[in-house]
């Protein structure tokens, strides 16, 4: 066969034929930009926060590296300077831990460093001075720094108590460097020189295991490649050790998780394809729409080609090219404007989430051609998929049928049609059905942008602020004791009277102290059968749990969590069973229960005491005692003990039967109200867990209702942004469908208003099809966003505990007066826009 | 009795160099009942003229009288209104709405006007034309000559002053054309209709009462009837 070469006449016509509808092609190339700005825009944004989040993590992780061993010894050390397919090998050595009172929530790691390269692997490289050289020279982070109470100035005198592995040393030390730290992180590090760090920290050799992490290296380096980690440590730590050395390898080794494919939370995925997708499906709406119409337009002249001899797959071309020509100017445009406006909404984001570490989320050179390839490529898929159906259309044509073309005609056979009485309204009836596609598609923008709507404001209603920071925060301030250290009593019962009195002389405040002592449950013949239940039912899952669980079963009693709580506590709590009878609870013989297990995901299922229940507690100063269960519920966790066992039962009882059998009570924890609008109480609350030595630990709930406004205005900016942006292709879409529709109904317009349709008539008409679409997207979309809150947002808001779910529909009824107006207005315009021609000229068009 | 009466009608489009003067000071009367045809050669101004008679377009100078009323005293929602109670218009091509059948499309001014069709009259204006069958019908099921019997339906069943079709039989073949002209002649007869109708067919003129000779936008023959 030969090949005709023909391609240049076709790409010859392919532009005459653009050429000949300047307005429509402004429109096709808009809303090409349209949707390459949309990739593009989601594109960077999405890979920003990809590449954010994975430093990020690597910043929680404190380390760059993709690889580590964290125990090793200096002969792992060489042997992995040898191995092949590695680079940036480097290690540091952990010196201990600082001891000075101040590091309280706030840890100190104390390292020193093999290489510049260890300090850098952990964002630790000073930015100001360098890594300390002389032994009495040291370099930290500034947040470590300000807690020891120094501002970062290098030549700083340091004292520094150090712990390594529970022996103390105290050192005099300059500063020689210092470097931001992380706020993410709430262990800072620090070097110390390796001579100072040899000299209370010895490198371990072979064989010593003796507890701790001192003295060891930790390893790290980077693969050539970050695909499949997993595999190639696998690989490496197999040929590079012998049988006895692989198992404490194997343990040792860390992946950074910044680099394991599941670290990339599944739900951003998710997100990110579902938006991928909306796109997807918007763009080609849109694009659908307007290439269909244009292809309809020119209808009469593709059949008048075939007439002359041009076949259907030329035709087919045709229209391909001039998609690709279009393309071609939409694509650049919409990538420019993409990569700005992405640009722009992520610093947006940065600023209302307050994000610190910025840098992280930079886009690097690279990264930026990968998302343009993706916008590029995506859009263009948009386009040619958008053109299929227009393309077959132009190939099918028939000549005869063409030159007969008016819209209707594409649609099969109709069937007679009944008279009816003529109204505008019933003519615009007609009109809506004769291309049922274009309403369809114009219909389904609109009511995507509207659910869209609906559901943000479903999302932001069901938010709830206390159900929020119930669980970091409850009433105005939390106080609770330190966790340094191992001393059990001190960390459990720590709340002095005398300190809850200091608290307590403080003016506008509220002291509500939790008692706590750790106590036994006696279970009854009935309970210990339950207790063996769940050692049927989880015992398989962890063996820990097994083992205290058959320990339960035996001795027919298990650990408790005894708290003595005043009214105002309780009236935070929120019984998952029976209820809180304020009488029963006074009289102290009820007691509010709760049981524990450490491997079960469901807490009901564990509850083995339910109301109307007896249990007996062991006090440990005054013995059993009996209560009825009146309510189950946990101890609201911000003011609980914070520690758990593999198995225990909690037990709140009226302070008051608390004293009775705690002989020398104190408590674990403060519940304060304050009544200051100043907040003069509160500060002075914090003075006091400030003070040096105090081992008190301040929390407010100003700080949580900041978190909490930021996630508000995170979903009300993404949920704002894409409805928005709907809204704009809905808009767009009814638009292009009411214009298009009244300029290829044109003649047909003129002929009406020649045979007596005045102009007010005609208005009228186009205005009830505006109405229609409206009323059609006003029923579609109170179906689907009634369908989308039941099935998916309830389902959702149930997932996410601080989500209370109400049913509404009411943002979905504001926006139908919007969408009323609109579908008035917009037929109103280009009906104006078409009469600027008279009708003789109208009538004249291919006459 | 005169229904149609043109004085000094006059349409020039563009201006300056572009400058078409499309028709020139035409004087014309046309009397009741009778089917006078005007021809001339392609673009010698008939249509210009047509659309001056029916109200369509406003001409530079120059008085149209329909029934006695100059027509172009009259705001554009008032013409259309006139238009569509005094003027029956059948065109070339595209006559009918597309989603209206045919009956729908008859009465179709008729019901612009809120006025209910007088149905026994419309029933023998549609049996006159040979359409009874096809009333339920949509217009893209018709054939050409199918279409533009409905077309002549639809002017006759408002009981206009006046009949104006430009070309009906244009895009026809020459068989069908003859059905058409002479259904277009009967029932106008029948219904004591007045018509005017366009050609550049010198055969298809002959069938009318008068002939009116038009070239290059001037009336030459036939503008008054001199019978
Ligand atoms: N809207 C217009 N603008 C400019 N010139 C026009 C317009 N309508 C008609 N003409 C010109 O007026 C003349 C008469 O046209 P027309 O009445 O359509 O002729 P006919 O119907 O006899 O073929 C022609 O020269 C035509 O080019
Ligand atoms: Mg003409």
């Amino acid at each position: 066969m030969t090949k005709v070469k023909n391609g240049k006449v076709i790409r010859k016509l392919a532009a005459r034929e653009l050429g000949k509808n300047k307005k429509l092609n402004v429109v096709v190339i808009l809303s090409i930009v349209l949707t390459c700005l949309l990739f593009t825009t989601l594109a960077t944004i999405g890979g920003s926060l990809m590449n954010g989040m994975q430093e990020e993590t690597m910043r929680q992780v404190g380390a760059r590296s993709m690889m580590g061993f964290k125990e090793a010894l200096p002969e792992d050390y060489e042997l992995l300077s040898t191995a092949k397919g590695i680079k940036n090998l480097s290690y540091n050595v952990m010196v201990g831990e600082g001891y000075n009172s101040e590091f309280k929530e706030i840890s100190l790691e104390i390292r020193y460093a093999g290489s510049d390269q260890a300090a850098k692997d952990m964002f630790s490289y000073p930015t100001e001075g360098r890594l300390p050289e002389k032994e009495n020279e040291i370099a930290m982070s500034d947040i470590a720094l300000r807690t020891l109470g120094f501002e970062p100035k290098l030549g700083q005198e340091i004292h520094l108590v150090i712990n390594t592995d529970g022996k103390i040393t105290e050192h005099d030390l300059t500063l020689c460097g210092w470097w931001q730290g992380d706020p993410i992180n709430l262990a800072q590090q620090s070097w110390v020189s390796p001579e100072l760090g040899k000299k209370i920290a010895p490198l371990r050799k072979k064989g010593d295991d003796s507890v701790g992490v001192c003295g060891y290296m930790a390893v790290n380096f980077d693969f050539e490649s970050s695909y499949d980690i997993e595999g190639q440590a696998a690989e490496l730590i197999s040929s590079l050790y012998e049988k006895e050395d692989l198992g404490r390898m194997a343990k040792q080794t860390g992946i950074n998780w910044a680099y394991v494919g599941s670290s990339v939370d599944s739900g951003f995925v998710v997100a990110g394809s579902a938006f991928v997708l909306l796109i997807f499906f918007a763009g080609y709406l849109i694009i659908y729409n307007i290439f269909y119409i244009n292809t309809s337009a020119n209808i009469r002249s593709y059949g008048l080609l075939k007439t002359i001899g041009t076949t259907s797959r030329q035709l087919k071309r045709m229209v391909r090219i001039q998609a690709c020509i279009y393309c071609l100017v939409g694509i650049p445009l919409g990538l420019v404007t993409g990569v700005l406006a992405g640009k722009g909404l992520m610093g947006f984001i940065m600023n209302t989430m307050n994000v610190v570490s910025r840098d992280s989320y930079s886009v690097s050179g690279r990264l930026l051609c990968m998302i343009c390839l993706f916008a590029a490529l995506f859009t263009f898929l948009t386009v040619m998929i958008s053109c299929r159906k227009p393309c077959r259309m132009a190939g099918a044509v028939s000549p005869i049928e063409a030159l007969r073309y008016n819209e209707t005609d594409i649609s099969t056979k109709k069937t007679d049609k009944k008279t009816g009485r003529i109204t505008p309204l019933a003519v615009a009836r007609n009109n809506m059905s004769r291309s049922r596609k274009k309403t369809v598609v114009v219909v389904l923008s609109l009511t995507l942008s509207i659910v869209l709507v609906n559901t943000m404001f479903t999302l932001l209603g069901g938010i709830d602020q206390d159900k929020y920071i119930a669980d970091s925060i409850v009433g105005d301030i939390n106080i609770t004791h330190d966790d340094r250290g191992d001393n059990w009593n001190e960390l459990t019962k720590g709340i002095t009277p005398d300190i809850i009195d200091r608290f307590s002389s403080i003016e506008g405040c509220e002291v509500h102290p939790a008692y706590y002592e750790a106590g036994m449950v006696r279970d009854d013949g009935a309970h210990t059968e339950k207790v063996q239940g769940l050692l049927d039912k989880y015992g398989s899952t962890d063996e820990d749990t097994a083992v205290i669980l058959e320990a339960s079963v035996k001795d027919k009693s298990h650990s408790s969590n005894i708290y003595g709580i005043d009214e105002e506590i309780l009236s935070c709590i929120e019984p998952s069973a029976g209820s809180i009878d304020l009488e029963k609870f006074r009289n102290g013989r009820y007691a509010i229960v709760s049981t524990y297990l450490y491997c079960a995901d469901d807490e009901n299922s564990v509850q083995i005491y339910q109301p109307g229940d007896k249990i007996t507690v062991d006090y440990a100063d005054k013995g059993a005692r009996e209560y009825e269960v009146l309510a189950v519920a946990p101890m609201p966790y911000p003011i609980s003990v914070k520690a758990y066992n593999f198995f225990q039962t909690d037990i709140i009882v009226p302070e008051e039967e608390y004293f009775a059998a705690d002989d020398e009570p104190a408590a674990v924890s403060l519940m304060i109200n304050t009544d200051d609008n100043d907040g003069s109480a509160a500060e002075q609350c914090s003075a006091v867990c400030d003070e040096d030595g105090s081992p008190l630990i301040y929390k407010d709930k100003a700080d949580y209702l900041k978190e909490f406004e930021d996630l508000l205005n995170m979903v009300k900016m993404v949920g704002g942004t894409l409805s928005g942006i709907l809204a704009l292709i809905g808009i767009l879409n009814f638009v292009n469908a009411v214009v298009t529709g009244i300029l290829s109904r044109k003649r047909e317009l003129a002929m009406m208003n020649a045979v007596g349709m005045t102009s007010s008539q005609q208005k009228a008409m186009l205005r009830w099809e505006g109405a229609c679409y409206a009323v059609l997207t006003a029923v579609c979309s109170a179906v689907l966003a009634a369908l989308v809150s039941l099935l998916a947002v309830k389902g959702l808001g149930e997932g996410l505990f601080f989500f209370r779910y109400h049913f509404t529909l009411l943002p979905l009824i504001c926006c139908i007066p919007v969408l009323l107006a609109l579908s008035a207005a917009i037929p109103s315009v280009a009906y104006k826009f078409i009469c600027r021609e008279s009708v003789v000229e109208r009538l004249r068009e291919n006459g | 009795m005169t229904v149609l009466k043109t004085e000094g009608l006059t349409k020039i489009y563009g201006s300056g160099q572009s400058e078409v003067t499309a028709l020139d000071n035409a004087n014309l009367k046309v009397e009741q009942g009778e089917f006078a045809a005007i021809i001339g050669t392609s673009g010698s101004g008939k249509s210009t003229l047509l659309h001056m008679l029916g109200g369509l377009d406003r001409p530079t100078s120059g008085k149209v009288f329909v029934d006695g009323k100059e027509i172009f005293t009259l705001k554009d929602e008032a013409l259309t209104i006139f238009r569509r109670r005094k003027i029956g218009f059948v065109f070339q091509s595209f006559n009918l709405v597309p989603t209206l059948n045919v009956y729908e499309n008859i009465v179709f001014p008729i019901q612009l006007d809120g006025s209910e069709p007088d149905e026994a009259f419309v029933k023998e204006v549609i049996d006159a034309l040979g359409i009874g069958k096809m009333t339920s019908r949509l217009p893209n099921q018709l054939s050409g000559g199918q279409q533009q019997r409905v077309a002549i339906a639809r002017a006759l069943a408002a009981k206009p002053a006046i009949i104006l079709a430009d070309e009906p039989t244009g895009n026809l073949d020459s068989k069908t054309s003859q059905d058409v002209l002479s259904l277009l002649k009967v029932t106008g007869k029948k219904f004591s209709q007045t018509i005017v109708m366009i050609t550049h067919n010198e055969a298809i003129a002959q069938m009318a009462d008068r002939i009116i000779r038009i070239e290059d936008g001037h009336i030459t023959i036939g503008g008054e009837n001199n019978d």
